[in-house]
């Protein structure tokens, strides 16, 4: 099955956008985004600390809607999901 | 009631929203916190509309490397106050109108009383505790937060309305690190102007607000997007205003 991994901001910069990648089945969010974000170091630390957990900061989106990054290690992605990772930016 | 100045000075945007629109923003009064970045587009576009009253709130003296954004101060204004900076540029810029500039920092001993009776918060901050402050303050007035949020070339904004949309602490629940963030005032630019935007049609009573949605921007593609955003129903900032809504609708 295929979904598509946007990132945005910095996590953009670091490991670009609209990834649209083959998982399997059952495969979680955090194993999902982990795969991805470590094709750039500096990229993977953006997106999680030292114990590969998200950062606490980190917003997870799935098909537009919030998922809290507690509940993410649960959370199966499916076919054709659109997910959405990104930091809130602080600047004003 | 308009002056033949007033009548003149708004004549195209009264042909939208007429003499009834432009008094609702005569009559409004809203809070800008901080007069950088942000803060430099959404009063010159709050203060040229027609806003009634401003309150612009800044800490800060300005600084020569504050001059690639913050549109509202001039070489000349270098080691000067960004609120008397501030207040000079948007008496000049619209005389008809009120602008309040107070130079202090925003904490939580004085949020609350900085914000007075104002109809709407503009968030123009440059960090999260301070945005954190007013989100609660327009959760406990029961009063809008134009949200806005920059960095690089990215920029975010979203409309609060308490108890009804989610709040900041539904959507963003932890602050990112610090940092000397880097950005080209043309970003700033376009998320104050989309704040100031919401202001005018949140007084306005008219158009959608851009509420249970983020508005991202990303000025490198050129692109905007948007995340619906939910209430938390577990919040502690804004869980427990369903109840405060009852309570005093019974009043």
């Amino acid at each position: 099955m295929t979904v598509k991994i946007r990132f945005f901001a910095r996590f953009r910069e670091l490991l670009g956008t609209d990834i649209i990648t083959d998982v399997e089945a059952g495969t979680t969010f955090p194993a999902l985004i982990t795969t991805i974000a470590k094709k750039n170091p500096e990229g993977y630390t953006a997106i999680f600390d030292e114990k590969g957990a998200f950062r606490e900061f980190v917003i997870l989106m799935k098909n537009g809607r919030r998922i809290d990054i507690a509940d993410a290690a649960e959370t199966p992605v499916a076919d054709g999901d659109d997910i959405a990772v990104f930091p809130p930016v602080a600047g004003g | 009631m308009f002056s033949e100045r007033e009548r003149e000075r708004y004549k195209r945007q009264m042909i939208l929203f007429g003499d009834e629109g432009q008094e609702q923003l005569k009559k409004a009064h809203i809070f800008i916190a901080g007069a950088g970045g942000l803060g430099s587009p959404v009063s010159i576009y709050l203060a040229v509309a027609g806003i009634g009253t401003i309150t612009i709130v800044d800490m800060d003296v300005v600084d020569q490397t504050n001059l690639n954004r913050q549109i509202l101060h001039f070489e000349r204004d270098i080691g000067r106050k960004k609120t008397v900076s501030a207040a000079e540029k948007l008496r000049e810029i619209n005389p008809d109108i009120t602008v309040h500039a107070i130079d202090v920092k925003i904490d939580e001993t004085n949020a609350a009383l900085l914000v007075g009776g104002a109809h709407g918060i503009v968030d123009a901050m440059d960090n999260y505790p301070t945005r954190y402050l007013l989100n609660e303050v327009a959760i406990a007035k029961n009063i809008p937060l134009f949200h806005g949020g920059i960095r690089g070339f990215y920029g975010q904004a979203t409309t609060i309305l308490p108890g009804i949309t989610p709040c900041l602490k539904c959507i963003f629940p932890k602050a990112p690190p610090r940092e000397v963030f880097p950005v080209v005032g043309v970003t700033p630019g376009i998320i104050g102007i989309v704040q100031a935007n919401e202001v005018i049609k949140y007084l306005l009573h008219s158009g959608e607000l851009l509420t249970n949605r983020l508005f991202i921007w990303d000025g490198m593609q050129s692109r905007a997007e948007e995340c619906v955003v939910e209430r938390n129903p577990d919040c502690n900032a804004c869980s427990g205003l369903v109840t405060k809504r009852t309570v005093r609708t019974k009043e």
